[in-house]
């Protein structure tokens, strides 16, 4: 047999597609050169380096000496250690030890509850999954699914403190009775902008009690908007009714919802959202977005045009004149042809489809063109019930905002103010409020909340605030269905209050709060007063209440319509564009910390920013061509750029990003800077929350400051942009200036981690002929598989030799044996590229379900990060593109381990640790590694991770802690270890791990079937020996397990399933379309999972249109 | 020039090979038979603190394993009694007995030394943790309790009667006809084959043997040998 033999064609035929994952490999640097050829970057391997010296060789052998003869001595008391089974004394009812209990519940939010199904193991919530049943279920993003690590959050708030100084519940009680008791108090209450019925309720309550008592909303980066169109009204979205969108500054995919987001992704699946119909570009949507930098739905829009913040109101006013309305008064022309092209294209588009299309504003812009696009949406017949947009009234309405607050407190009406929103306005709000001094006027001032922040510290009283999982509420989800908020637990901790049991004590005759237990065991009063709302809701009785529970929400309660404020021509002054010695910085909201509040957890900390990669701080961003004209390109990518540094230092452990200076509004911040591809030139986009808390650690050795503010994970991370905010530029500032500094910042940036040679990785089409080679739609789909190396690859030939030979291997009926035998259950898995917008909700999903340990900053710098999902981002431009070559397409993969069924990991492992299932499971045996790290040396997938220490035993968050081996710090019994899924092991150090396809979530189904089969034949009478067992009744029913990443997926870009279930099964029909190819064919690995081309639908009118859908990927 | 080496030191590189060969081999002797599952874990039989007699509740008062052991063909952990199970009976029964002090402590808010704690029973079987055994998915096959906890019936003193170790595993699951039971009879401690068959000879099954495959294929057991099957 003959090696196969390869004829590449030097470049793809007719491609002309550039593409990459960092500037570093644009520019080609070594650096990238080496992550593409290891598996693991030179130094990740090693034990140590010049600064963690404890454990050399020298020490290293003096400490294996001692505890050998240590041993010795130890011998003596080498017995089995006797272990306990500690039952219930009363058994709780469901309860059933070992076996998840499931509860439907909700996460109170902003924008509208997310709605959620919670595991919790022997009342230990672990895991949290969307409510499919209710109206507005859309998946869960990332926040909501690491949300549950902030319950068990060690640096989590339980002291009760008195000016920053721990304090006793006795004296807090007995303030909170003083304000109970009297009724003139000047009471003022800062709410969140979730919308809560029994909070409204108990609102007006306190109003009555209180006549003086105000109430105020506030959210650093959300709740302004909801006064814009009328008081609490809102437009909401119905992606599934709307054929053209056009999103102007709003990322609705990502931080900035406007409606359950579901439905929009369904309609990028040209077979359906499940795959059940023929390919048809008609019933797809299509969506325009205008932004400056790109988000999560940029990065999904059809056309993007990136402009400044500050130009969007231009953008809008041109879109209005196209469809005959006025602009806004004194917006400059659009004086740029292509722009002018641009606008005019979407107009008509919009407008052909009226009725069928709609306009949505960032909800951080000016309110000018919030009501300017409600204007276009009447105009193009788009608001009403039927139509896209719905204009409801929220119930948390008569809310004043931080900056009445403040007038209210200055003018002296309010002694008591009670601190209840869960942003931090001491630290988050505008600077020219300077809300720490306003703050401190205020006679009493009472927090709740769940962090120590700087606002914990400048109030009066701060009160450990329950966790939502801890809590009885309720909540409105984002159309307004009644959602209810259950307990999965007691407070972890004594003295942690919910916001609901807190304005109960006002409310009570004594002002006593009565928490978590109650008195004598009685549950929360929050409880009662839930029912209370319940049942005018949804009426009285134990049934409806039930019902409540078990589905989660009340169905057909949602808002009522409302009739958004008319356009009104705001005054609204339009800076002029930005330019290199005026540039605009964007506030941008941070897709790992929001607006700082999730700073304390490590999931998302360590979850990598879906666009710039960077892990664990936040840095400036700039476009590279913006970069060039200020004189700092070089210097960015010095480290990356071959012709700076031959050595193999840049991207990696010894990456340090310059340092800039930006100086606007009269402040100035240092802050390290990236390269941004695709954002508007002269522009600076700063995303906001970071740099709360200092210590003696911080890498740039800033002044220790507010350590007690957060815990080990939220300390020396990133740069603090509030203070460059006033109330006038809360989203964008102009008029910014920039000056290099010859200071550096290490940043962990994983853009290059794990990076993958071929051909064609990320597939992608276009609906439309552009007229060149491509072809049309149909012509291209059928093209997908034969991409890249697919075009011209050899057929693959069996090593395995026929009949006769040595190597024969006869099964019981004497044919060949297949390996992958089980013939109930055959998993795989299908990713669909064309509704994936790389959220990061799958990595922190897989996270909490596997037990996956963060690593810290300076591990994951070193490319040792362990989240089994990869969440690659490439960038692709056409090298002919005239329309605007700068702003390239943004194409994201998830990869993770994809089961080949002839994995070449297998065929190295010296000890058989991985092998293959049955029922075609890459399997990983951990206790039998030995952490040779072949297997990851062998996978062109670069799915597999190492542990290199033992990061569930020692924090890795401690300096230096995982280099002092025995002697580093230990962390037993660590809150967060109550997290755990405890069907799934938690891997030692030296271990190699990845994606099994929740295999304890297979097997787990598989076994109920069983179970369930054995009864219904009992049922029927029949002695077991006459039972009836069948492949059919063994086999679970279709598509009735969910892994983890699919679960979360808020676009059902995920589908798993059986491959016995052929086209019944969601991904059995998906693996039979066109679309669907396996990354890296050629190399005959044969993979379970594989990948579904992403399709863009241009508009043919638009003057980019041909250079749309052509991001096929090759990294070679 | 003197011999460096006196004329002893010739064989005593063979000496040496000898003596640390046959150390190697006690060593290894030794190790199979001290050190290995068989050797550390059968018979393991600590005292429990209050002294319950399977011999009393199931041989002679005819008690079903899953009155107190109710969730092991639900889930995959088979539970231990909870306070409150044994005191439905016992509030009546025995109730003086002074061996039934702890329980009195844990469930007898009348009771002296009462603190409403549970009773720590000292854990007998355990598989490490990274084995995921789950019951349900045997009872509900047809392998009985008996077939891993032995005789359990008959113990005062309740000891581990097999090793347990991953060659155990193994053999059943390469050879599962030789413990599967009808279901009816998984948790019947006085079940016989032999007699079984010839109360039922409908079935058409001469030997135990047969009994088993015919099980096997009746029931569609095909038990899985991978590492996954157990190692997640």
């Amino acid at each position: 047999m003959s090696k196969r033999i390869w004829q590449h064609p030097e470049v793809p035929a007719g491609e002309t597609t550039v593409s990459w994952r960092s500037a570093g490999q644009l520019e080609d640097s070594p650096a990238f050169r080496e992550w593409l050829d290891r598996e693991f970057p030179q130094g990740a391997a090693e034990m140590a380096d010049e600064s963690d010296a404890e454990t050399s060789r020298r020490s290293f052998l003096k400490l294996m000496g001692a505890s050998t003869a240590l041993a010795g001595f130890g011998m003596a008391a080498c017995r089995r250690p006797e272990t306990y089974i500690v039952p219930y004394t009363k058994a709780p009812e469901w309860v059933i030890p070992g076996k998840a209990t499931y509860y439907a519940s909700s996460m109170p939010r902003a924008n509208g509850a997310t709605p959620l199904v919670i595991t919790t193991f022997e009342g230990r919530p672990t895991k949290l999954a969307p409510n499919n049943l209710h109206p507005d279920a859309e998946g869960t993003d990332a926040f909501a699914q690491a949300s549950v690590l902030d319950l068990y959050s060690p640096s989590r708030s339980r002291q009760i403190l008195k000016s920053g100084k721990s304090a006793k519940r006795e004296e807090l009680d007995a303030v909170i009775a003083a304000i109970a008791a009297d009724k003139a108090a000047k009471i003022g209450f800062l709410f969140g902008a979730d919308d809560s019925p029994t909070r409204n309720r108990l609102t007006k309550e306190i109003s009555a009690k209180f006549p003086a008592a105000k109430f105020y909303q506030y959210e650093a980066l959300t709740g302004e908007y909801y006064s814009v169109l009328g008081d609490g009204v809102k437009l909401v979205a119905d992606f599934a009714k709307a054929d053209r969108i056009l999103a102007l500054d709003c990322d609705f995919a990502g931080t900035d919802p406007q409606g359950p987001v579901t439905p929009f992704f369904a309609r990028r699946k040209p077979e359906g959202k499940v795959y059940d119909q023929k390919p048809d570009a008609s019933k797809m949507n299509r969506l325009y977005a205008v932004e400056a930098a790109f988000s999560l739905t940029g990065g999904m829009a059809d056309h993007r045009l990136r402009v400044a913040a500050s130009e969007v109101a231009a953008i809008t006013s041109a879109i209005a004149k196209e469809l005959g309305l006025f602009g806004i008064s004194g917006a400059p022309q659009l004086t740029d042809p292509k722009q002018v092209e641009w606008v005019k294209a979407t107009a008509a588009d919009l407008k052909s489809h009226s009725g069928k299309s709609m306009v949505i504003v960032g909800s951080r812009q000016p309110a000018v063109l919030h009501t300017l696009a409600q204007k276009i949406n009447q105009t193009l017949d788009n608001i009403g019930e039927g139509k896209p947009l719905l204009a409801v009234q929220r119930e948390n309405q008569g809310l004043g905002s931080i900056a009445t607050l403040k007038a209210d407190i200055d003018a002296g009406n309010i002694d008591t103010l009670f601190l209840l929103t869960p942003s931090n306005p001491v630290y988050d709000a505008p600077a020219d409020l300077d809300f720490a001094a306003t703050l401190a006027k205020v006679k009493t001032s009472i927090q709740l909340g769940d962090r120590t922040h700087a606002t914990a510290h400048a109030a009066t009283w701060h009160i450990p605030a329950a966790h939502y999982l801890e809590s009885w509420s309720d909540a409105r989800s984002a159309r307004g269905t009644y959602t209810v908020v259950q307990p999965m637990i007691l407070p972890l901790y004594p003295n942690c209050v919910s916001e609901l049991e807190l304005l109960l004590a006002l409310l009570a005759e004594n002002g006593k709060i009565l928490d978590g237990e109650g008195e004598n065991a009685a549950p929360s009063p929050a409880y009662d007063a839930v029912r209370k709302t319940f049942a005018a809701l949804g009426g009285e009785g134990e049934a409806a209440w039930k019902k409540l529970l078990r589905d989660g929400f009340l169905a057909g309660s949602q808002y009522p319509q409302a009739t958004p404020r008319a356009y009104e021509a705001f005054l609204h002054t339009h800076p002029a564009a930005p330019t290199k010695d005026s540039l605009e910085v964007i506030f941008a909201t941070d897709a790992s910390v929001y607006d700082g509040r999730w700073i304390d957890n490590a999931w998302l900390q360590e979850a990598p920013d879906p666009i710039s990669k960077l892990t664990w701080d936040n840095a400036a961003l700039i476009a590279p061509k913006t970069a060039k004209e200020l004189g700092i390109y070089d210097e960015i990518i010095a480290t990356e750029n071959p012709r700076a540094l031959g050595s193999p230092d840049g991207e990696g452990e010894n990456r340090k990003s310059p340092m800039i200076q930006v100086t606007v509004n009269g402040r100035t911040l240092e802050i390290p800077v990236l390269v941004s591809f695709g954002q508007a030139e002269n522009t600076i986009i700063i995303p906001l929350g970071y740099g709360q808390a200092f210590d003696k650690d911080d890498a740039l050795g800033r002044k220790p400051a507010n350590q007690s503010h957060v815990g080990l994970v939220g300390i020396n991370r990133g740069f603090n942009a509030y203070p460059l905010r006033n109330s006038r530029s809360a989203y964008f500032a102009t008029g910014a200036t920039v000056k290099l500094t010859d200071k550096r910042y290490p940043v962990a940036l994983v853009q290059e981690h794990n990076s993958m040679y071929g051909r064609a990785l990320a597939r992608e089409v276009s609906t439309i002929d552009a007229h060149d080679e491509k072809g049309g739609f149909e012509k291209q789909l059928a093209n997908v598989v034969k991409q890249g190396n697919d075009s011209h690859a050899p057929p693959n030939i069996s090593l395995y030799k026929p009949k006769g030979s040595a190597r024969w291997n006869p099964g019981p009926d004497g044919k060949a044996q297949p390996l992958i035998n089980d013939p109930l259950h055959q998993w795989a898995m299908s990713i669909d590229l064309s509704a994936c917008m790389g959220c990061n909700s799958c990595l922190v999903a897989c996270q909490a379900e596997n037990n996956i340990p963060v690593v810290g900053k300076e591990q994951v710098a070193k490319g040792r990060e362990m989240h089994w999902i990869r969440m690659d981002r490439y960038f692709a431009a056409q090298k002919d593109n005239t329309f605007d070559a700068d702003n390239p397409a943004l194409v994201p993969q998830p990869v993770a381990c994809v089961h080949c069924e002839s994995a070449p990991c297998e065929t190295v492992c010296p000890v058989n640790a991985t092998v293959h299932t049955e029922d075609g499971l890459n399997a990983m045996a951990y206790n039998r590694c030995i952490g040779t790290r072949y297997c990851a040396n062998n996978c062109p997938y670069k799915a597999r991770r190492f542990n290199f220490f033992d990061y569930n035993k020692r924090n890795p968050l401690i300096k230096h802690n995982l280099y002092r081996g025995p002697l580093g710090e230990r962390r037993d019994g660590d809150s967060e270890h109550l997290q755990r899924n405890p069907n799934v092991t938690v891997r030692m150090r030296g271990v190699m791990e990845k994606c099994t396809y929740c295999v304890q979530r297979l097997k787990d189904s598989v076994i109920r079937q069983k179970r369930g089969q054995k009864q219904e034949a009992l049922v029927a009478g029949k002695p077991s020996t006459e039972m009836e067992v069948t492949e059919k009744t063994l086999r679970i029913p279709v598509d009735s397990v969910k892994v983890a990443c699919q679960e979360a997926c808020p676009a059902d870009a995920i589908v798993f399933g059986n491959l016995h279930d052929g086209d019944q099964s969601s991904m059995g029909r998906s693996k039979m379309i066109e679309r669907n190819y396996d990354l890296l064919h050629y190399i005959g690995t044969r993979p379970r999972t594989s990948y579904l081309a992403r399709v863009k639908n241009p508009n043919p009118d638009m003057p980019d249109a041909k250079f749309i859908g052509k991001a096929t990927i090759h990294m070679v | 020039m003197a011999n460096i080496f006196p004329r002893w030191s010739n064989f005593l590189p063979i000496k040496i090979a000898v003596c640390a060969g046959s150390a190697a081999a006690g060593v290894a002797l030794a190790f199979a038979y001290y050190a290995t599952p068989k050797a550390l874990t059968v018979g393991y039989q600590p005292s429990q603190p209050i002294p319950f007699s399977h011999k009393i509740h199931v041989d002679q008062l005819g008690l079903d394993c899953r009155y107190c052991h109710s969730f092991v063909d639900v889930s995959g952990h088979s539970n231990v009694p909870t306070g409150n199970t044994c005191w439905n009976c016992h509030q009546h029964i025995q109730r003086e007995s002074p061996k039934l002090e702890p329980l009195h402590r844990s469930m007898n808010p009348a009771f002296p030394g009462y603190d409403g704690k549970p009773i720590e029973w000292v854990r007998i079987h355990k598989s490490p943790d990274f084995v995921y055994f789950n019951h349900a998915a045997h009872v509900n096959r047809g392998v009985s309790c008996q077939s891993c906890h032995g005789n359990v019936h008959q113990m005062e003193v309740v000891w581990q009667d097999q090793n347990h170790s991953m060659g155990w595993c193994l053999e059943c699951h390469r050879a599962p006809e030789n413990h599967l039971r009808p279901l009816e009879e998984v948790y019947n401690f006085g079940y016989d084959a032999e007699t079984y068959l010839s109360n039922n000879p409908q079935l058409g099954v001469k030997t135990t043997k047969d009994l088993g495959l015919k099980l096997k294929e009746q029931f569609q057991v095909n038990p899985k040998e991978s590492c996954a099957t157990c190692h997640h």
